[in-house]
C-alpha cells in the first residue's frame, strides 16, 4: 500500500514539469498593455520592467510572499521599443532601438527627467524588424548590443547583422559580424557573451551562439560593413553546405553552441541568463537559461568548452508561461523572472502579455544535471542518485544524430541522420554520473539522447528525459 | 569497419513510414494556427479550419508552405497582416503533404489530400523564388473557392460620374448594362477604370428567417439596399483596405428578396466587396467577386499628455528621420524632433499621435501628426556633421531640452508652449558661434524688427544671434541664449 502511493506521487510528479518549482503570475497596473520587453532587478527589492511601447514601470513587492500587495509606478513614457535593461549606479541602462540611453530621476520624484544618449552609432531606417537587444555589462561595464538583419533578410544600413559593444564612454566596438535575427542576450558564469538566433537564412535551426570578439556567427548579409572600421573581411560561406565543412575553410566561423532543434526544443528562442543564484533557484548553479517565445518555455543548457570552443546540450525545462518569453532575470535570492508578450509572433501561452515568477520548491527534480562530451561518448551527471540497474542498461538509452545544411534558404531540414550506438553505460558508485560509450559520434552533428529507460533510486522516470547535445568538438 | 558501415546504413533500412501529418501539424505550426485549427491567441493569427485558402486547389496552400506570405491577406472576413515564415528549405515534401492532408481533411474541411509528388513539383517549378507570397499574387493565380452567390437575375448598369459622392441615378443616363449569371458585385464590370459610378439590381435568397448581417467595403463609396431599405453605406473616398468596412444589419424572412447596390468610384483603385451572413455564423458568404475583410483593432490609441505634463514619445514618426522624439504640450501644440537631424522638423498643432501605427500588430503602419496645421519645417542636418545627439532633459514641469556637443561647445534647445505659441529656447555654452538650421523649407521674412514669417507660421526671435533672411534661414548662434517663438498665424 505504501509503495502504491509513493508510485502515484512519482508519477505526478514526472508529468507535472513544474512540481519542484511554483509559477506564479505578478499583477499588473489595471487597463494598461504590459507588453513587456525588458527587465532589470534594482536595490531594495524593487523590479523594473520596459514594455515594447516602452513605458517603464518600476514595481515594489515583486519578490514578497504575497503577490497581490504589489505597487506600480510609471517611471517614464513611450520610449524606442527597449529591448534590454539594467540597473547600475543610481540608473537605468536601456538600450532601445535607436541607442543606449541612461535613464535618471535626478530630483527623486519618482518620475525619470534625464535621458543621456551614450551611444547613437549604429543606424536605423525605420523598418519593423530593426531590433536592438542589449547586455548587461560587462567586467569593463560594457554593453553588448545585437543588431537585427533589416526586415531579418537584408542589411540596408550600418550595423545591422552584427554584435557591437559599448563602451561606458559611449564608444562602440564592432564585435561580430554574422547576426541575423536575435531573440535576447546575456552571459554564462565565466563571463563569456552569448545571444540567441533565430531559425532562418543561414540558420538551419534557433541556436545559442557564442560570441567570441573577432568571430563570425554565420550570416554573411550584413558583412559588407567591416569596410567602415577597418576591420578584415568576414567569410563569405559557400551555399548549401555544413558548418563543419566551412569552418575548415574559414577558422573565425563559429558554430553555434547549441543548437535548439526546431520545433522539437523550440521555434524561437530569446533572453539569455546565467542561474548564479547559488542553489537557491535549484540544483542548476552555473547553468544557462533560455527563454522560448512561442512555446512560452524556458530551457536549460549546460555549456562546456572543448578545443577552445563552446558547446553543450540544451534541456527543457519549465513550461506553462501565459505568452512568449521575451526577457527574464534570476535575482540572486533565487526568484526569476519573465516577461512575454505575443504581438505579432504566436506563443502557445494565450495572454497577450504577462509577468511571472517562478520560485524554486525546494525539492530536487529528478533531471539529467550536467551532459559533457568524452572521447568515445557522453557523460551524464543527475540531481540525485539514479538505480543502477536501470542506469547501466544500454537499453535504457536511445540516440540518434542529424545536422542541418547551411545555406541561404529559410531554414533546413534535418540531414545526414545517424544512429550512434550505446554500447556500455557505466554508473559512479555514488549513482551520480553515468558514463555512455558510444559508437558513432559524428562531429558537428546535433545529438539526440533520450533516457526514458532509466529510474531514480525511488523509481520515477527522469522528468525530462531528453537532451540534444551539439558536438562541434570531440575531446582528444 | 564494417560495423562503421552498418551503423551508416541504419536510416536506410528503417521501414518507410508515414509522416503524421497531426504530429507535423503541432510541431510545426500550432503554435501560430491554434491546434484547433482557429487560429493562436483567439484568433489573433488566421485560422486554418473552414479557411478557403486551404481548400480546393491544393497548389495556393502548397505555395505558402514553401515560400511563406507576406502583407496583409484576408481570412474569413477579418484582415490579418502578419508574417508566414516560408518552411520549404525545412520541411520536405512528405512533410508538407501530411500537414496540408491533415489541414485540408481536419475541423470540418473536407478537401483532398495532397501527394508529395505534386509538392515536389510545385517546388521544383518554383524553385526561382525567393521571397514570401503576397495574397494578391496568390489570388491572381489561384482564387478561392466560391460558394454560389446568394444573389440571382443581377443586372449592373454604369455610368459616368466624377463626384465623391452618390450620384442621383435617376437623373444620369446609362453607359452600359449588363446580366451577371455569376451573381457577383465587381467593379471591374464597368467599362471605364475612373470616374464612374454602378449599380446592381437583383434578388437576394434568403436562406431561412433570422437575423442577417451585410458586410460592405468600397473604394471609393458603396450602399446595400434589401427590400428597398439601404442596409449599410461607405461614404467619401478612400481605399477598400478593411479599414473603412461596416457591417449592416436586417431581420429577414426566408426567400427571394429585391437587392440592389450602388458605387462610386473617383480615382484610382476600383473595388466593391460585400458580403453576409447570418447571425451567429462565423465566416462570410461573399457578394462580390473582391473581397476585403474587416481590419480589427484600428480604433485610435491617442497618445497624449498626463497629469498636465508634456508627453514624450520615442518611435518612426512619418515625415522626419527615423530617430524621432515627439513632444505633444498640454496646450495642443505638438513637435516631432529628429535625433538624427538635432531639429524640430515638424511642428503641429491639436492631437499629438495615435499608437495604432506602431504599436499594434508588427508596427507597420504609418505613424504621421494627428492634429492639424502640421508644418515641416526643416528637413536636413541642423547642425555641422560633427555634432552629436546627447539626449534630453526634463525640467520640473516636464518639458525637453534636447542636448547636442559640438567638441567642447555643448548646444541646449529647450522647449515649451502656450496654447497658441511654440517657445524655444537655444543656448551655447561657450565657443564660436555655431551655425544653425532654422528651416529650409521656408525664408524668414522680416515684418518688423524681429518677428516675421516662417512659412505659416510667425517667428519671432530675440538673443544672441544673428539670423538670415531668405532660404534656408540660418540662425548663427553665439555664447548665450536666443528665444524663438512659433506662433501659428
Amino acid at each position: 500500500m505504501k509503495s502504491a502511493a509513493r508510485l502515484i506521487a512519482a508519477s505526478v510528479i514526472a508529468c507535472t514539469a513544474t512540481a519542484d518549482y511554483l509559477r506564479e503570475e505578478i499583477p499588473l497596473p489595471h487597463g494598461e498593455v504590459m507588453e513587456i520587453g525588458s527587465i532589470a532587478l534594482m536595490p531594495d527589492d524593487r523590479v523594473a520592467v520596459a514594455t515594447r511601447r516602452g513605458d517603464i514601470w518600476i514595481v515594489d513587492g515583486a519578490h514578497d510572499d504575497d503577490l497581490s500587495q504589489v505597487r506600480w509606478r510609471k517611471f517614464a513614457r513611450n520610449l524606442h521599443e527597449p529591448l534590454g535593461m539594467f540597473w547600475q549606479d543610481g540608473s537605468l541602462w536601456v538600450t532601445q532601438r535607436p541607442e543606449v540611453t541612461r535613464i535618471t530621476d535626478t530630483d527623486a520624484d519618482g518620475l525619470a527627467d534625464r535621458f543621456e544618449t551614450i551611444c547613437a552609432e549604429w543606424q536605423i531606417q525605420g523598418d519593423y524588424h530593426e531590433y536592438a537587444f542589449g547586455s548587461t555589462p560587462d567586467k569593463q561595464g560594457n554593453i553588448w548590443v545585437v543588431l537585427c538583419l533589416t526586415g531579418s533578410f537584408t542589411s540596408e544600413c550600418p550595423w545591422r547583422g552584427w554584435c557591437v559593444r559599448i563602451t561606458p564612454e559611449g564608444e562602440m566596438i564592432p564585435t561580430c559580424p554574422g547576426i541575423r535575427s536575435p531573440g535576447g542576450i546575456g552571459f554564462n558564469p565565466a563571463g563569456d557573451c552569448f545571444y540567441t538566433d533565430n531559425q532562418g537564412v543561414w540558420n538551419g535551426s534557433s541556436s545559442l551562439k557564442w560570441l567570441k570578439p573577432g568571430s563570425f556567427q554565420g550570416n554573411p548579409t550584413g558583412n559588407r560593413w567591416h569596410e567602415l572600421a577597418g576591420l578584415p573581411k568576414p567569410p563569405e560561406p559557400a551555399d548549401k553546405s555544413r558548418i563543419v565543412t566551412e569552418r575548415e575553410r574559414f577558422p573565425d566561423l563559429m558554430p553555434p553552441a547549441v543548437i535548439f532543434p526546431h520545433g522539437k526544443v523550440g521555434q524561437s528562442p530569446t533572453a539569455v541568463i546565467a542561474d548564479e543564484s547559488g542553489g537557491r533557484f535549484g540544483p542548476f548553479t552555473g547553468q544557462v537559461l533560455v527563454g522560448e517565445q512561442t512555446h512560452s518555455q524556458v530551457q536549460r543548457v549546460h555549456l562546456e568548452k572543448i578545443n577552445g570552443l563552446y558547446q553543450g546540450a540544451v534541456f527543457h525545462f519549465l513550461d506553462g508561461f501565459q505568452a512568449g518569453i521575451v526577457p527574464m532575470r534570476l535575482s540572486p535570492d533565487g526568484q526569476l523572472f519573465i516577461g512575454g508578450t505575443n504581438r505579432g509572433w504566436a506563443s502557445r501561452g494565450s495572454k497577450p502579455f504577462t509577468f511571472e515568477r517562478v520560485r524554486w520548491k525546494g525539492t530536487t527534480p529528478f533531471e539529467i544535471l550536467t551532459m559533457s562530451a568524452t572521447k568515445n561518448g557522453f557523460d551524464l551527471t543527475f540531481t540525485t542518485p539514479v538505480d543502477a540497474a536501470t542506469a547501466a542498461d544500454p537499453a535504457s538509452y536511445s540516440m540518434d544524430a542529424w545536422t542541418y545544411i547551411y545555406q541561404a534558404e529559410y531554414g533546413s531540414p534535418e540531414v545526414d541522420q545517424a544512429k550512434p550506438v550505446i554500447r556500455k553505460a557505466s554508473v559512479s558508485a555514488d549513482g551520480r554520473r553515468v558514463s555512455l560509450e558510444i559508437d558513432g559520434l559524428v562531429r558537428g552533428h546535433v545529438h539526440h539522447l533520450a533516457a526514458p529507460g532509466v529510474k531514480s533510486t525511488t523509481g520515477s522516470p527522469l522528468v525530462h528525459a531528453e537532451a540534444w547535445y551539439t558536438l562541434n568538438e570531440i575531446p582528444h | 569497419m564494417i560495423r562503421r558501415i552498418l551503423i551508416l546504413l541504419a536510416p536506410l533500412c528503417l521501414p518507410l513510414a508515414a509522416q503524421d501529418g497531426a504530429q507535423l501539424y503541432g510541431l510545426y505550426c500550432g503554435a501560430c494556427h491554434g491546434a484547433d485549427g482557429n487560429g493562436a491567441t483567439g484568433g489573433q493569427f488566421p485560422p486554418l479550419a473552414g479557411s478557403p485558402w486551404v481548400a480546393g486547389e491544393e497548389e495556393r496552400a502548397i505555395r505558402i508552405v514553401l515560400h511563406g506570405l507576406h502583407g496583409p491577406v484576408d481570412v474569413k472576413g477579418r484582415t490579418y497582416n502578419l508574417e508566414m515564415p516560408p518552411q520549404g528549405a525545412m520541411l520536405p515534401d512528405d512533410q508538407i503533404a501530411a500537414i496540408l492532408t491533415h489541414v485540408r481533411s481536419s475541423w470540418g474541411n473536407a478537401s483532398p489530400a495532397v501527394k508529395p509528388d505534386r509538392v515536389a513539383a510545385i517546388r521544383t517549378a518554383q524553385k526561382q523564388r525567393r521571397t514570401p507570397w503576397t495574397a494578391e499574387e496568390l489570388l491572381r493565380d489561384f482564387p478561392l473557392p466560391l460558394e454560389k452567390s446568394a444573389l440571382s437575375q443581377l443586372i449592373s448598369r454604369s455610368y459616368e460620374w466624377s463626384q465623391p459622392a452618390m450620384p442621383d441615378f435617376a437623373a444620369l443616363q446609362a453607359l452600359n448594362t449588363e446580366e451577371e449569371h455569376d451573381g457577383l458585385l465587381d467593379a471591374a464590370d464597368a467599362p471605364r477604370k475612373d470616374h464612374f459610378a454602378m449599380t446592381w439590381e437583383g434578388f437576394f435568397t434568403a436562406p431561412a428567417d433570422g437575423s442577417y448581417e451585410f458586410l460592405l467595403d468600397a473604394d471609393d463609396g458603396a450602399t446595400l439596399h434589401l427590400d428597398g431599405k439601404m442596409i449599410v453605406e461607405i461614404t467619401g473616398i478612400g481605399p477598400a483596405d478593411g479599414s473603412r468596412s461596416k457591417i449592416g444589419r436586417i431581420d429577414l424572412k426566408a426567400g427571394s428578396i429585391p437587392f440592389r447596390a450602388a458605387y462610386y468610384e473617383v480615382a484610382g483603385q476600383e473595388v466593391i466587396s460585400a458580403a453576409w451572413r447570418l447571425k451567429g455564423e462565423k465566416g462570410w458568404h461573399w457578394l462580390s467577386r473582391e473581397h476585403t475583410g474587416i481590419r480589427p483593432a484600428l480604433e485610435p490609441i491617442p497618445i497624449a499628455p498626463e497629469n498636465g505634463r508634456p508627453v514624450l514619445y520615442r518611435n518612426f514618426i512619418t515625415g522626419t528621420t527615423p530617430r524621432a522624439i515627439g513632444v505633444g504640450f498640454p496646450a495642443g501644440i505638438n513637435l516631432a524632433y529628429s535625433a538624427d537631424h538635432l531639429a524640430p522638423e515638424i511642428l503641429w498643432t491639436g492631437d499629438f499621435l495615435d499608437g495604432t501605427g506602431k504599436w499594434l500588430e508588427r508596427g507597420t503602419n504609418p505613424s504621421p501628426p494627428a492634429g492639424e496645421n502640421v508644418v515641416k519645417c526643416s528637413s536636413s542636418p541642423a547642425l555641422p556633421a560633427a555634432a552629436r545627439f546627447r539626449g534630453y532633459e526634463l525640467d520640473a514641469a516636464g518639458n525637453p531640452t534636447f542636448i547636442s556637443t559640438l567638441g567642447q561647445q555643448i548646444i541646449r534647445d529647450h522647449f515649451e508652449a502656450t496654447s497658441s505659441t511654440l517657445t524655444r529656447r537655444l543656448s551655447l555654452n561657450s565657443g564660436p558661434p555655431v551655425r544653425l538650421l532654422v528651416s529650409d523649407a521656408f525664408a524668414w521674412e522680416l515684418t518688423d524688427d524681429q518677428t516675421g514669417t516662417l512659412g505659416p507660421l510667425e517667428l519671432h526671435i530675440e538673443g544672441a544671434a544673428t539670423v538670415s533672411q531668405g532660404k534656408p534661414c540660418i540662425l548663427e548662434l553665439a555664447p548665450g541664449t536666443v528665444t524663438l517663438t512659433y506662433r501659428w498665424k
